[in-house]
């Protein structure tokens, strides 16, 4: 049962990944555009316990770290998305309000991606990676925060039916 | 049971810290195994790169131009910009090459006849309306320029200044109706009077009932006395049909002018004629035909050759 739900899980977001690879990462939105990617696991995330959260954010991670566009060293990302997707869970697992409204789960989801790419502008330049300008940086990360803002509501439906599917959980959202 | 399964949760998230931490501390040492992984993430990305490429270019390029519009517009006014200059430019340029072209040859001319002359950009054309044909040159009283000085180009015989202001003068041009120039016929010297008509042709009246003249034959100007308003020697045209009307006391022709009255850019005021009358040095040199090429072929028969068919 477990090997079936993190299978399809798996699989589910090495889908999702591609596609952020393949064709997402290849349009250039202004302002840093979005990742399909990113939403996918802090959607999941929120949508999810706490335990399975960290376990999907570590596995998003490590996938987010081997991808060739990742500057920082293997580890940064699955550090920053299992802190964030765990405590996204943390923060709306058994609040029915936080869950079962979309406008907050949207909020949420947008303000979680503005700390996660805040947290890995910050760690990376912790780590030596070389820091862009401030003004680029800014626009970078309250841009990626709009762009999660309009893309998510479109996401939502399909992430919530799949992870029903995965998890054969009844959610009304 | 509720703290048991909190603490499996806090567990499995330190194990997860933990992990983390090591891929870190493995990757910033330089451990070679995951540089592997990158690339045989990439092995496997990359066809599904190069498929996503080419689905979303058209996409892409809108996202690109919608995202560059304001820059791609200011470009387009830039480059609109720049090309209007480099017409103007261009257009200058063929403007200064004419003229250039022109001064030529009216310094060939001048200085075959030794006139010395002071050249004028003509800066307007007077109205057609007023049934006067006259320009306007830029050259004054200042310039040394004095009323009935003969006005030439490269070709020839303009006209004749009429007024003269400080830094401008009026040019009455031989195509006037009033224009009267006293002319010889190059070679021959028979003489006669040029009247304009109004266009690039004009009116020729022989003096002498005895002599004849054919088309094809060159005018140039006789002078005046003192070289004003004209300086001998000045080719003023050609003879394109003659008149042979019966009762006519002397022969009449028509003459086209050598000059080109519709573009004149830049002209030359004759101030001093040369003591010696240049006489027929100043025709104009007729252009060489054409050389037509011929071919010759050179056919050297083969030792070896055999009539065909055999």
């Amino acid at each position: 049962m477990l090997l079936r739900r993190f299978g399809f899980t798996g699989t589910i977001f090495v889908f999702f990944f591609i596609v952020q690879e393949a064709a997402v990462s290849q349009l250039n939105f202004p302002a840093g555009g979005f990742s399909i990617f990113l939403i996918l696991t802090l959607l999941w995330a929120a949508l999810s316990t706490p335990e399975v959260a960290a376990a999907v954010g570590f596995c998003a991670g490590i996938l987010l770290d081997l991808s060739p566009s990742t500057s920082g060293p293997l580890g940064h990302w699955t550090l920053i998305l299992l802190l964030m997707s765990y405590a996204i869970a943390f923060f709306s697992y058994g609040d029915e309000n936080m869950r079962g409204n979309p406008l907050s789960l949207i909020l949420m989801v947008s303000l979680a991606q503005v700390i996660v790419i805040f947290s890995y502008l910050v760690t990376g330049f912790l780590f030596g990676n070389s820091a862009t300008s401030f003004a680029q940086s800014a626009i970078t990360i309250v841009g990626s925060g709009l762009w999660t803002l309009v893309v998510t509501p479109l996401m939502l439906p399909a992430v919530a039916w799949l992870h029903d599917l995965a998890f054969d959980s009844r959610m009304r959202i | 049971m509720r703290n048991g399964g909190e603490n499996r949760g806090r567990l499995l998230l330190v194990i997860l810290i933990v992990s983390s931490l090591f891929l870190i501390t493995l990757d910033l040492r330089g451990v070679n195994v995951l540089d592997g992984l990158r690339s045989g993430t990439q092995t496997v990305l990359s066809p599904f790169q190069r498929a996503g490429n080419v689905v979303l270019t058209p996409v892409k390029n809108f996202v690109n131009d919608i995202t560059n519009l304001g820059r791609t517009r200011n470009q387009i006014e830039d480059l609109r910009k720049q090309n209007q200059k480099l017409r103007e430019q261009l257009i200058s340029r063929e403007n200064q090459d004419g003229e250039i072209k022109q001064l030529k040859s009216i310094l060939d001319l001048a200085g075959t006849a030794r006139f010395k002359i002071v050249s004028a950009k003509v800066i307007s054309q007077g109205s057609s309306l007023a049934f006067t044909r006259t320009i306007t040159i830029d050259a004054g009283s200042g310039n040394g320029i004095k009323k009935n000085m003969t006005v030439i180009s490269g070709k020839g015989l303009v006209g004749v200044v009429k007024e003269v202001f400080a830094n401008s003068s009026i040019v009455m041009l031989a195509t006037d109706p009033a224009f009267k120039v006293g002319v010889r016929v190059a070679g021959s010297q028979q003489i006669g009077i040029l009247a304009g008509l109004g266009s690039s042709t004009a009116n020729l009246q022989l003096l002498d009932n005895q002599t004849t003249i054919k088309i094809g034959d060159i005018l140039l100007a006789r002078g005046s006395v003192n070289s004003q308003p004209f300086v001998p020697g000045v080719p003023v045209g050609r003879v394109t049909s003659v008149s042979n009307a019966a009762g006519a006391v002397t022969q009449s022709a028509t003459v086209k002018y050598f000059a080109d009255f519709g573009s004149l850019g830049v002209v030359s005021v004759v101030v001093r004629a040369p003591k010696a009358d240049p006489r027929d040095a100043l025709i104009p040199v007729k252009p060489a035909p054409t050389p037509i090429p011929t071919v010759t072929v050179f056919v050297t028969p083969s030792p070896s050759a055999s009539p065909s068919g055999n």
